[in-house]
């Protein structure tokens, strides 16, 4: 368990100053993606699948399903040969569980019955659309630096909803007031 | 085109899960410290002019370029795709729905993209953001990921054939 520190905003030595900078984690997360390629290929593609929330999280789930019942849903090739799938997905939770402890900065938040539900939906609608488009951002982020075009205009499609969201979010809060 | 790593594929299939477990550790604890987030990078651009998140996001894709450029000089049979567009043109790296035409894989970019992109701001993070809230204690941070355990299973079995149907429907596949 990593060491509390005092609760400040400006005292962040060393290490976890450069974790506080989102800057450094892009770099360091697309050179770690490289990593895991140069490690792992050869256990089966997809190229560029070094990190991906959305593929990772459905390598995990449908390999679990499989397991349990018996099916037979498509997983990525690098999850199917594997003893298990890619555990990106777990680790971050690990990672970051752990790090909100060490830090003192988990706490529990609740929400109405129709805030989870939203959520609920989002997070199935989220990954439908994620998957047809190949990746979560993160994954097209990857894809862009391995030079896939597709995954540009796919960065471009995502900027316009968000567009659409804000927008969409204002004319709410107006209609508000 | 026979991709190989530095690992030989009998350690590699066993090395999957401890790797992808340590990365996904270390990506959680900076995720975690930074508040990295690709969609909110582009909303907190758009709404405030607040760049910190998105040069974060513009880091992610230089950082994969770099990567993957550098290690192609040092270990080429396990980056023979770089640089994809000029050797496979338009067609995208596979991971989308397999044998679609390029029309039909662009489609899906754009319509994927433009429902991620609102979902994200709707709900307010990107998957990555919605998994480190999750793990700091944020409940409906936790229904968001059990939504996509769901859509993962919802998608494999029965979206994903609609999707492709639809899309040779419409003579695009």
């Amino acid at each position: 368990m990593a060491e509390t520190k005092p609760k400040t905003n400006e005292n962040y030595d060393g290490i976890d100053a450069i974790a506080r900078n989102p800057l450094y984690v892009g770099l360091a997360i697309g050179i770690l993606a490289a990593i895991v390629q140069l490690l792992l290929i050869s256990a089966g593609g997809p190229e560029a699948y070094g990190f991906c929330v959305a593929c990772h999280t459905r390598d995990v789930v449908n390999v679990a399903v499989n397991d349990i019942f018996g099916t037979k849903l498509a997983v990525a090739a690098i999850s199917q040969n594997a003893i298990l799938p890619v555990m990106t997905v777990v680790g971050v939770l690990i990672g970051a569980f752990i790090s909100a402890r060490g830090y003192e900065e988990f706490r529990t938040k609740t929400g109405s019955a129709a805030s989870y539900t939203g959520h609920l939906l989002g997070g199935i609608f989220f990954m439908i659309f994620a998957l047809f488009m190949g990746g979560c951002p993160y994954r097209l982020a990857l894809r862009i630096g391995y030079g896939d075009v597709v995954a540009f205009i796919g960065v471009i499609a995502i900027v316009i909803g968000v567009l659409i969201g804000i927008k969409i979010a204002t004319n709410l809060a107006e209609r508000e007031d | 085109m026979v991709l190989a790593g530095i690992l030989s594929k009998e350690t590699a299939v066993i090395a999957v899960p401890i790797v992808t477990l340590i990365l996904g550790v270390i990506i959680g604890w900076l995720g975690q410290r930074s508040g990295f987030c690709s969609i909110g990078g582009f909303r907190d651009f758009f709404m405030w002019k607040h760049t910190r998140l998105l040069y974060g996001y513009l880091a992610l894709i230089a950082g994969a370029f770099i990567g993957y450029l550098a290690f192609k000089f040092i270990f080429p049979s396990a980056f023979e795709g770089f640089f994809w567009a000029l050797n496979k043109g338009l067609m995208p790296v596979p991971g989308a729905p397999a044998n679609l035409t390029v029309v039909a894989y662009i489609v899906l970019a754009i319509i994927g993209g433009i429902a991620v992109g609102l979902m994200g701001v709707i709900i307010g993070g990107c998957p990555l953001r919605q998994l480190v809230m999750t793990a700091e204690g944020n409940l409906k941070s936790l229904f968001f990921v059990i939504g996509m355990c769901v859509g993962a299973v919802v998608y494999t079995m029965f979206v994903s054939g609609w999707g492709v149907a639809l899309l040779k429907a419409a003579g695009l596949a």
